[in-house]
């Protein structure tokens, strides 16, 4: 028996070493065992055959891969070629964020995750038919982050021709993004790069750098290598003078001949880079050549993608609970509009949306990721500033399926009667039900109006007789829509909400995006959260901090006996 | 033992299938299966003395059906100077059926390529001219960017690797790496255009031609012999089932028109 311990162990250990994470490895021989957890784990969504058309396939976008093409998006490998079972490994391992494909890091054990590697293969026979292993991009050379670095990637963006999908600051939002197609025909939403938490194959610097480089292959994203760059294979100051003659009205014989040369030169360097594409035998000294014009290539590829980091925060923001409760901070005199600048000195509050999956119809592949939201208050009004991101502004779309009206839209959620005390019950998160809901209604068909609902249910809301005086202004720029609005603190209408400061109240949100087939109950949502008005700053203000202190701590008991109460609910 | 064989066997015939007949495969254009081109076993190059021609007129059966003018979504500047139309079925004077290509399914051996043969597809206007292109294998297809504007390259290639690469406005000339494999016809697209379309056939010999806009083809410089006569229509589909056979006598001119209508 301890004998046995021991060797179990040794194995192990043994296999620990091997497998060390940091040094790539290949798969194991494919075998049965890859097979029983294929079809165990995977073939609901990928189909038992790899087709990607497995029981779960069909409600989902993007669809979970067809693995018989060999098309794989999240590579370390060059343009048009095959991932290295490394790549395939770590895929399946951390999953990939903004879609439906899990982490499979708690489920499977690394050997179950290595024998899938060696299955999910069989399906594509170019893996066996492939000869040489696939090229790998070079990450040697990096150029660390800095403003200058920035600058120059930022140029490369437009350049290139990021900017006609990616949109002018990156979120997803060009002029080609409501037409794109996948491979298999299914629409397609550039990335936002302002985003990087929703990116399939991870956001450090090495990622991004990879994934245009290499490309995403099965998607329309193209990959920019070598020759998609400007004058590739002239050194820059080579290429500085040939732009300069080219800019010339007239050209002098000599200077005819001077370009003459950089485009013979050019014209060489992409015939050395295809021939090594194409396997062909080359040179020592084309290889020289070669390097050399990519050394330059790289270089620019690390500018670009140290531009596509600065666009995204360091890491997705903290959701507004906790310590990021948003408080409402009050001013003296008239509240900013707006375009006032003052919003700009308020960090914002961070509620992350998901597609509501409860009722019919079901929204289960969202495109909006949360909203972004700031609050100040006088003595008599509030004004709260929305901020969403939205890749295309729709306000008047018909849905293929249902006939109906499609719009971009958002609802803001609060209590009718604020809770008294953190565990009193509040309303059903889905817009109200025994206890009703207040709303704010925004459609962008409409953009200067808020129609103000009350609900007892998501599918059982009135418009309230009497429309309160909300002022309302909203924006759509560059893939974001702000809406601002304005209301009083507290009105006449016994069917809204009266404000005081130093009161939580429950808000909640619902967004649609028309572009995305949204539409009533087919939207994006969040739960409860709490904003509260700030108490104004008076000398009383040893009272508050205290205040404060028991209040926070008692919401966060209501919380998690919310929580605990929801989850039992959802059992 | 047994099962070991029969399994490699069957592995064998798969793996013949695939490489030889271009295996069918679901494609995105096309709701059903999308038919491909046939192609020879071996092909061998050899000098031809005295060949035949085999010639003929491809038409539209049917009324003359109205082009489908195309939405042009982006840069209408440069894009939208003429109107765009959808080419998947061109018919013109006298029914006559535009890029239908045409082509010997099983000849194993004749003329070499023409190494001087252009083998461009040109973006003007946003828009792929030619509409079919043939491309030997082993030779590299240039893409002509004529335009002010952004293009990307999308080969949807399924036996070969698929390539899609940026060509940017400054880039007038963006070389196609070669391939190894006959495959085809596999579209070409602009993702940054959606609605640019055209075809690439990947081809193993140069016994194929693509009718103009007379309807008109012509295959030069046959071993005389009895072969399989083929066509590919974008929206007319294959005569895979039902090749027409031709017999071509040394120096001697055959003719073979076909009537093609919707699948
Ligand atoms: C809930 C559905 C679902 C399940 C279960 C699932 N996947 Fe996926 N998978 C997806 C989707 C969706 C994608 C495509 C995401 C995309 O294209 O952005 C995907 C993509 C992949 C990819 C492609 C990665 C790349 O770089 O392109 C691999 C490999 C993969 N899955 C392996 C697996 C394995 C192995 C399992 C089982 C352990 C599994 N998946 C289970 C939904 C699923
Ligand atoms: C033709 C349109 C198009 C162009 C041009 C384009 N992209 Fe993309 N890009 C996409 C699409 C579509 C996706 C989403 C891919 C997917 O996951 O299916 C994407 C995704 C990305 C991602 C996220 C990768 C991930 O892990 O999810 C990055 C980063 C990116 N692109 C950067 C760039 C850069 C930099 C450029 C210019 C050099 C560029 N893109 C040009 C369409 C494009």
């Amino acid at each position: 028996m301890r004998i046995r311990t021991i060797a179990l162990l040794l194995i192990l250990f043994g296999t620990l070493a091997v497998f060390s994470p940091a040094d790539a490895q290949n798969a194991p021989e494919a075998s049965e065992r890859g097979k029983e957890v294929y079809e165990d784990s995977c073939a609901h969504c990928h189909g038992v055959e790899g087709r990607g058309d497995g029981s779960a396939a069909e409600n989902l976008l993007p669809r979970p891969r067809d693995f018989t093409r060999g098309l794989y998006k999240i590579r370390s490998t060059e343009a048009g070629q095959l991932p290295t079972d490394q790549d395939l490994f770590d895929i399946i391992t951390e999953g990939m964020p903004g879609s439906s494909m899990p982490e499979w890091e708690t489920a499977l054990s690394t050997d179950d995750r290595w024998q899938l590697v060696a299955y999910i293969k069989t399906f594509y026979p170019g893996f066996k038919e492939n000869e040489t292993p696939p090229k790998q991009i070079t990450l040697a050379g990096k150029i660390s982050y800095a403003e200058q670095s920035v600058e120059i990637g930022k140029e490369l963006y437009v350049e290139l021709g990021c900017v006609e999908c990616h949109g002018n600051v990156g979120r997803g939002d060009g002029t080609s993004a409501p037409t794109l197609e996948d491979s298999w025909g299914f629409q397609t939403w550039p990335a936002n790069l302002t985003q990087g938490w929703t990116f399939r194959g991870g956001y450090d610097t090495e990622d991004i750098f990879k994934r245009f480089i290499g490309g995403i292959a099965g998607s329309p994203m193209p990959a920019f290598e070598g020759d998609s760059f400007l004058n590739f294979g002239l050194t820059a100051e080579e290429s500085k003078r040939l732009i300069e003659l080219e800019n010339r009205d007239e050209m002098t014989e000599a200077e005819e001949e001077e370009s003459g040369k950089f485009y013979e030169k050019m014209d060489a360097a992409v015939d050395i880079a295809l021939t090594i594409q194409e396997g062909g035998e080359v040179s020592a000294a084309d290889i020289q050549t070669y390097n050399d014009a990519m050394k330059i290539v790289y270089e620019k590829s690390w500018h670009l993608a140290n531009y596509v980091k600065s666009l995204m925060p360091e890491k997705r923001p903290e959701p507004a609970i906790g310590n990021n409760v948003l408080r409402s901070q009050y001013v003296q005199g008239a509240l900013p509009a707006i375009d006032d600048a003052v919003w700009e000195t308020f960090e914002a509050r961070y509620f992350p949306l998901v597609g509501q999956v409860v009722i019919e119809p079901r929204q289960f592949n969202p495109t909006i990721d949360g909203v972004h939201v700031k609050s100040f208050y006088n003595d008599t009004e509030v004004a709260f500033l929305f901020i969403w991101d939205d890749r295309t502004h729709t306000t008047d779309e018909t849905d293929e399926n249902t006939g109906k009206t499609l719009e971009d839209a958002l609802a803001v959620q609060f209590p009718v009667k604020v809770p008294q005390g953190p565990t009193a019950p509040k309303p059903y998160f889905l817009w109200g039900g025994r206890l009703p809901v207040y709303l704010w209604h925004w459609k962008a068909s409409m953009p200067e109006q808020v129609t103000e609902l009350t609900a007892k249910g998501i599918n059982n809301a009135e418009v309230q007789e009497v429309q309160g005086e909300l002022e309302v202004q909203s924006d759509y720029t560059d893939g974001q829509y702000k809406l601002w609005v304005k209301r009083a603190l507290k009105t006449e209408d016994k069917k809204d909400l009266q404000l005081e400061p130093s009161v939580f109240v429950p808000i909640a949100f619902s967004a649609w995006d028309g572009s995305n087939g949204d539409v009533d109950t087919k939207r994006t949502m969040t739960s409860w959260y709490t904003f509260v008005l700030e108490p104004v700053p008076s000398s009383r203000r040893f009272v508050y901090p205290p205040l404060i202190a028991i209040l926070s701590v008692g919401l966060l008991f209501g919380l998690r006996a919310f929580v605990q109460r929801r989850n039992s609910e959802e059992v | 033992m047994k099962t070991y064989l029969l399994a490699s066997l069957t592995l064998l015939l798969a793996c013949c299938y695939v490489g030889i007949v271009g295996i069918t495969f679901a494609d995105h254009h096309e709701a059903g299966e999308m038919e491909m081109l046939v192609f020879p076993e071996k092909y061998k190059p050899m000098a031809v003395s005295n060949g035949g021609t085999i010639s003929g007129v491809v038409k539209f059966e049917g009324d003359k059906p109205e082009m489908k003018v195309l939405e042009i979504t982006k840069d209408p500047k440069v894009c939208g100077v003429t109107e765009k139309y959808d080419e998947s079925l061109v018919v013109g004077e006298d029914n006559a059926l535009k890029n239908t290509i045409v082509y010997l399914i099983d000849i194993s051996q004749g003329k070499d390529f023409d190494k001087e043969a252009k083998l461009e597809i040109d973006q003007k206007e946003c828009k792929f001219t030619p509409h079919v292109q043939i491309v030997p294998v082993g030779q590299r297809l240039t893409m002509l960017n004529n335009d002010r504007v952004n293009h990307n390259v999308h080969i949807f290639s399924k036996i070969n690797r698929p390539v899609n690469k940026q060509q940017t406005k400054n880039q007038k000339k963006l070389r196609i790496a070669a391939v190894k494999k006959a495959e085809g016809p596999v579209a070409v697209e602009c993702d940054i255009h959606g609605w640019m379309s055209a075809w690439i056939a990947y081809v193993p010999h140069p016994y194929f031609a693509v009718t103009n806009e007379k309807g008109e083809f012509t295959l030069e410089e046959v071993p005389a012999g009895t072969y399989k006569l083929g066509y590919w229509h974008e929206a007319c589909g294959t005569n895979n089932e039902t090749p027409v056979e031709v017999t071509v006598e040394a120096g001697g001119t055959v003719t073979q028109d076909f009537t093609l209508k919707l699948k």
